[in-house]
């Protein structure tokens, strides 16, 4: 698999097998991604008013910080990364299902899903 | 070291990002155009995503330094434009399904990342658990639409609130977050580890494992087994050096400490190809070794989010004052048959 | 200078030093003393500490009664029980005293060290023998007035039964926190706790407006003395560095004070160590009623009648003339406070004898009469005399609480009746008899009939003192006056209510009373019935408890007459020995001729002093005491006398001069009417009230008045602007409270990216990172 593809004007394309390390400029389109996906589900939660489509959105952030501590744990060549990640996928799976609970019983009370239903807050 | 990108090309990517996606949010009323705002922003996001991964790849290709394997930018560009397709669809189911997307991309990169596990466990739980508890609730809470059209949906799914200042924020913030991690990128610690130590270097705890395979191997005689430590347990076993101490055990001494008869070293050249520690073992050796308190942290998270998740949902049975008193009169009627009329009389 | 003059001769205390070392000797054998305090703190048994836990015992448990509701007389036998038992352990206390001071610890409590100086004032007791005199009488007198308080307050049977004795105990323990203290704090802790026991029983009966205003004002008048007390107390720390007493007492600077004191020359101590007993006189001028500060006293009888016996005749008000005697050595260094205490003493005893004169109210005349002895001591102590004022202070102390306690007999029996004008002839009505006789005891005391009275002997101890103190003269004769007042007033009452026609009106807390049973000695029949202005008024004669209490205390009164011949060969009789082991031992070089010349006058020369240098003072060519006794004991005579004339009944009860035949006529209306304003003014306390309000409490209650709008429109004006602003600004941010979860959201992630924002531009402009 690294040796796929042979350099262009001698670069060479990295994500070579696992243990030789992965270098700075490998590592950054990666943060890059991390960091759009994350955005977007930071405007996704901003904008969007249905409920269900900002706790996915949510979602969509825990996953751009799984792919960030991958990216990161690949980078140090460490585990460490990865076990980060099955915590955020259990506190993934444990928010979806709390959340969730609390969206029906909120639809259940105004009959809407818009989180603008619900504004006793506002001063 | 100098930064990975310039700060300027930075702000342009996200300028241009927070643009398409600011078009790109879901609006009412702009249907009379020829070209669709969506589409637009679409373009826009397209131009931004090319213009990010020509200037981190023109930077790569100055410096001589490796660029990312080539399946990286379809999985980037999927992901990234599935989650841009998520918040801005207009029907929540899509969204979801769009999530999965947007999942599914993410483990393509998980995997250029040698995160094969992960990328595994990702699939099952997110797209085949958690979405589907998401889809299974858009479907139970979501008023129905009356018709197929747009016009027909309802305002929660069909406006973006603010889509210009959120798409601002976001992206002010992605830029930020940018600038500040590629300017330190080149200043992160290399691993301390070698590369052999780094994939192999949990071999040593998992002497059963070296036992197997050098007897598949065919380089073990009966009654040979790796050499264990004494104290820890662990093999002897070098693996930078690439060789393996091995010894024949007769039985146990009192203490139970194994009678080693003789011992022998194995060489480089004996070392078997498919000796080498998987990603499994070297997740699950961190994750029970150096993070036991997660696991458990976690059980707890999932008990209470499960307890809790089954008392929201339950629901309340109120029945009203009249049909309650409805429901004590036929009771009372019930016992009044066999008992005296008291309970009547005080009524 | 006069103080100087007193010196001249002077006389090494007692307890300071051998009477015949010389003073470099002194000052050596001081050394060793203060050494051995330092080094051998001399403690003493720990059941000495019941004297002080059996009051705060009772104290609790009354609480308890109060908290369960209590409906008995279960509270009076407690407080009594308990009282009774502290006196006894006051008693051992006193019989196993072995001539030197100890002090017993109860607990640490302030124990600080900074650089070389230390702060240590522990809850301990310092007993020497003027500490077990006072609490001697302290816990006997509580005692008794308990056993009269459990009928006297039967009427209040219930929370204010428990309320009453609860404050009871409280005080007696203060009281003995105060007189057994070890050092100055703990006198400032017995000395706030004592007013604040006589505040709370003052005001006893709270419903009542002018009960309330009293104990109002004795808390307020008491607190002008209480701030001198508290700087001295300060101020001794300061310029000696200790507050207990025995540190103070060895204290090396204290002595060469004394020293050059001795000689009078009085440069050399410098002004700080002069003003610390100004501060403690003032202190002692609010706690006993002297004037300027006498005025709450006679307010003060608003409270029951026990309170004003035991708290405002007895023991609390001699508090003042406690703590000049424990401080007297830092008195002696003080050129003018011993005079100014002489000075203020007897003004307030004529200036109160003069007002008792014409009061109408008879408990208010006790209360002027207890103002004006107290003037008695404060002029003893003044003169050099410690001993004639312990000496006051304890027979004062008995007859004092005999005539109050008579006097609640008469006001408990006749419905809170105290105007001397609607009694009569209470002394021949069926069941009177014991307060009639006991009532002539303590007038007789208080009026100081020459040899068989008490009072007589501590009183002549004072005058004396004034004869043959050179420069004093005038206090002497002064003193002989107020003492012919006393006299006559002290008659006048007794005229007045106890003997001639029987009459009686009740007063205003008549209907109260007879709806009440009271006990089983009452007899509502025979009792005499007034003179019919109210056919349901009985008055009701004392029970067992009240003409048992009035009993001893007679006696008492009679008995310590005997005080002054016990162990009168070494000291001036008992009281004597007793203040001369202590910090208040010392004795008047003009003494050596005096004391007791009618007893066996050679015996009474003092412990010590070169005495022949002194002048002896004469009074009618007559040495003092000889003179003494001719004067003030005809002057006292001479008062009844004139009691008689004026106010006593006809027969022999007014003396066969008397010409009484009702009531509320006698002879004495027609020379008032004729006196002019003086008996008004008289009878109107000289409007000392009337100016203190017109020259204090007017302009401050201006002032106050003043800063009570400075207060609201400024201060207050600035608190409300205060909470005025953020009202506004909340006014103007409030609308990005729009209550939808995404605002906040909004605010959060804008928030992050300024924050991050502001890091990075910190970071590059600080060349932190490439």
């Amino acid at each position: 698999m690294n040796h796929l593809v042979q350099a262009i004007d001698s670069v060479q394309l990295a994500q070579l097998a696992f243990p030789s390390e992965m270098p700075a400029t490998v590592l950054a389109p990666y943060l890059f991604v991390s960091a759009a996906m994350f955005a977007i589900g930071l405007i996704g939660f901003l904008t969007r008013k249905n409920m269900i489509i900002m706790f996915l959105c949510t979602e969509l952030m825990f996953q751009a910080a799984g792919l960030a501590l991958i990216a990161f744990g690949r980078h140090h060549l460490q585990a460490d990364g990865q076990t980060f990640v099955i915590f955020v996928l259990c506190v993934a799976a444990a928010e979806a299902a709390m959340a969730l609970a609390l969206v029906v019983l909120l639809f259940r009370h105004r009959e809407s899903l818009s989180a603008s239903a619900w504004k006793e807050l506002n001063g | 070291m100098e930064q990975i990108i310039s700060p300027i090309a930075l702000y342009l990517i996200c300028g241009l990002g927070a643009i398409g996606v600011a078009f790109a949010l879901p609006r009412r009323g702009h249907s009379g155009s020829k070209i669709p705002l969506h589409i637009v922003g679409g373009l826009v996001l397209a131009m931004a995503f090319g213009f990010a991964a020509l200037v981190l790849g023109l930077k790569a290709t100055d410096g001589g330094n490796p660029l990312p394997n080539y399946f990286f930018y379809p999985f980037a560009a999927i992901g990234i434009g599935a989650s841009v397709r998520m918040i801005t669809h207009k029907r929540p189911v899509y969204s979801a399904l769009y999530f999965i997307l947007t999942i599914i991309a993410s483990c393509g990169m998980y995997l250029l990342l040698s995160a094969e596990f992960m990328a595994f466990a990702l699939v099952i739980i997110y797209a085949g658990a958690i979405l589907i508890t998401y889809l299974f609730v858009i479907m139970l809470a979501t008023q129905a639409p009356v018709g197929d059209d747009d016009e027909d949906l309802n305002d929660v799914d069909a406006v973006a609130r603010e889509p210009v200042l959120a798409s601002a924020i976001g992206f002010v913030l992605v830029a930020l977050i940018t600038v500040s991690m590629f300017r330190g990128i080149g200043d992160l610690p290399h691993s301390q580890l070698s590369s052999a130590q780094a994939s192999d270097g949990v071999l040593a705890v998992l002497p059963k494992k070296i036992d197997k395979v050098l007897d598949r191997a065919g380089l073990l005689e009966e009654g040979w087994f790796v050499s264990r430590d004494s104290e820890t347990g662990h093999a002897i076993i070098d693996v930078d050096a690439r060789t393996i101490q091995i010894e024949l055990v007769d039985g146990e001494d009192t203490q139970g400490l194994p009678i080693v008869l003789a011992s022998r070293t194995l060489g480089p050249d004996q070392w078997p190809e498919e000796l080498s520690a998987q990603n499994l073992d070297r997740l699950g050796y961190n994750l029970l070794n150096d993070h036991p308190m997660m696991i458990e942290v976690a059980g707890i998270i999932l008990l209470m989010a499960m307890l809790g998740a089954t008392v929201l949902a339950r629901k309340h049975i109120e029945l009203e004052e009249a049909l309650k008193a409805a429901q004590a009169r036929k009771l009372g009627t019930m016992f009044d048959t066999d008992e005296s009329n008291s309970v009547r009389s005080q009524a | 200078m006069i103080t100087a003059s007193l010196f001249n001769s002077f006389s090494m205390p007692a307890f300071l030093a051998d009477p015949s070392a010389g003073h470099g000797e002194a000052s050596q054998h001081l050394a060793q003393l203060a050494e051995h305090a330092a080094q051998h703190p001399n403690a003493g048994p720990k059941w000495v500490l019941l004297i002080v836990l059996l009051p705060v015992l009772g104290f609790v448990l009354n609480a308890f009664y109060a908290a369960f509701g209590n409906k008995s007389k279960i509270p009076a036998w407690t407080t009594i029980a308990l009282l009774a038992t502290a006196f006894i352990a006051t008693l051992s206390m006193f019989l196993s005293y072995e001539g030197t001071p100890y002090t017993v610890q109860a607990f640490e409590w302030f124990n600080l060290h900074y650089g070389d100086k230390s702060f240590v004032a522990n809850f301990s007791f310092y007993i020497d023998k003027l500490t077990i005199l006072w609490m001697l009488f302290v816990t006997g007198l509580a005692t008794l007035i308990a056993l009269y308080a459990s009928e006297y307050m039967s009427h209040d049977i219930g929370l204010g039964y428990c309320r009453f004795f609860a404050a009871f105990c409280l005080f007696v323990f203060s009281m003995a926190c105060l007189v057994m203290g070890d050092n100055m704090l703990m006198l400032y802790l017995g000395w706030e706790g004592v007013g604040l026991c006589s505040y709370l029983l003052i005001g006893y009966f709270y419903k009542k407006p002018s009960a309330v205003a009293a104990a109002k004002k004795a808390f307020i008048v008491n607190r002008i003395g209480d701030l001198g007390l508290a700087l001295g107390v300060y101020l001794t720390f300061v310029h000696f560095g200790t507050v207990q007493y025995s540190e103070l007492f060895a204290n090396e600077t204290l002595h060469t004070y004394i020293n050059a004191a001795a000689t009078g020359d009085f440069s050399h101590i410098p002004a700080q160590a002069q003003w610390i007993a100004l501060l403690l006189m003032v202190g002692a001028f609010g706690k006993s009623a002297q004037f300027p500060l006498y005025v709450w006293l006679p307010d003060a009888m608003e409270g029951p009648t026990p309170v004003s016996a035991l708290i405002h005749a007895a023991t609390m008000v001699t508090a003042g003339v406690y703590l000049i005697a424990r401080f007297y050595p830092i008195f002696l260094v003080s050129e003018h406070a011993l005079p100014i205490v002489a000075w203020i003493g007897t003004i307030t005893a004529l200036l109160a004898a003069t007002i008792g004169m014409a009061q109408f109210d008879i408990k208010r005349i006790m209360a002027y009469s207890t103002v004006s002895q107290l003037g008695y001591m404060f002029a003893a102590l003044g003169l050099l005399s410690t001993t004639g004022a312990a000496f006051h202070v304890l027979t004062h102390a008995f007859f004092k609480a005999l005539l109050f306690l008579a006097c609640g007999a008469v006001m408990h029996g006749f419905a809170g009746q105290l105007d001397l004008r609607k009694l009569s002839g209470v002394a021949w009505m069926k069941g009177w008899g014991i307060v009639g006789v006991t009532m002539l005891v303590g007038c007789m005391n208080l009026a100081g009939l020459p040899y068989i009275t008490s009072g007589f002997y501590s009183k002549d101890m004072i005058l004396a003192e004034a004869f043959i103190t050179p420069g004093y003269r005038m206090i002497g004769w002064i003193l002989v006056f107020t003492a012919i007042l006393t006299a006559y007033y002290t008659f006048r009452v007794y005229f007045r209510v106890f003997v001639g026609p029987q009459h009686a009106e009740p007063g205003d807390e008549h209907d109260d009373h007879d709806d009440h049973a009271h006990g089983e000695e009452q007899n509502h029949d025979a009792g005499p019935h007034g003179d019919h202005h109210s056919d349901h008024f009985h008055p009701h004669a004392p029970g067992w408890a009240i003409n048992t209490v009035l009993v001893i205390l007679a006696c008492a009164s009679m008995l310590s007459i005997s005080l002054a011949y016990i162990q009168k060969a070494e000291h001036h009789g008992w009281v004597g020995s007793m203040v001369a082991e202590s910090s208040a031992s010392y004795h008047s070089p003009y003494a050596a001729e005096a004391h007791y010349a009618h007893v066996e006058h050679t015996d009474m020369h003092p412990v010590a002093g070169p005495v022949g240098t002194a002048a002896p003072g004469k009074v009618f060519g007559m040495d003092a005491h000889a003179g003494m006794i001719l004067v003030s004991g005809l002057g006292a005579i001479f008062g009844v006398l004139v009691a008689a004339y004026f106010h006593g009944p006809k027969g022999w009860q007014g003396l066969f001069i008397g010409g009484r035949t009702e009531s509320d006529k006698c002879r004495m209306d027609a020379i008032a009417r004729r006196a002019g304003p003086l008996p008004r003014l008289a009878e109107n306390k000289w409007f000392v009230d009337e100016i203190y309000a017109a020259i204090l409490v007017t302009p401050l209650r201006i002032i106050s008045h003043i800063f009570h709008w400075i207060d609201k429109l400024l201060l207050d004006g600035l608190v409300n602007l205060f909470g005025f602003l953020p009202r506004v600004f909340a006014w103007v941010i409030r609308p990005s409270q729009s209550g939808v979860l995404q605002g906040y959201a909004v605010s959060m992630a804008g928030g992050l990216a300024v924050l991050l924002f502001v890091v990075l531009v910190i970071v590059m402009n600080s060349g932190g990172a490439a």
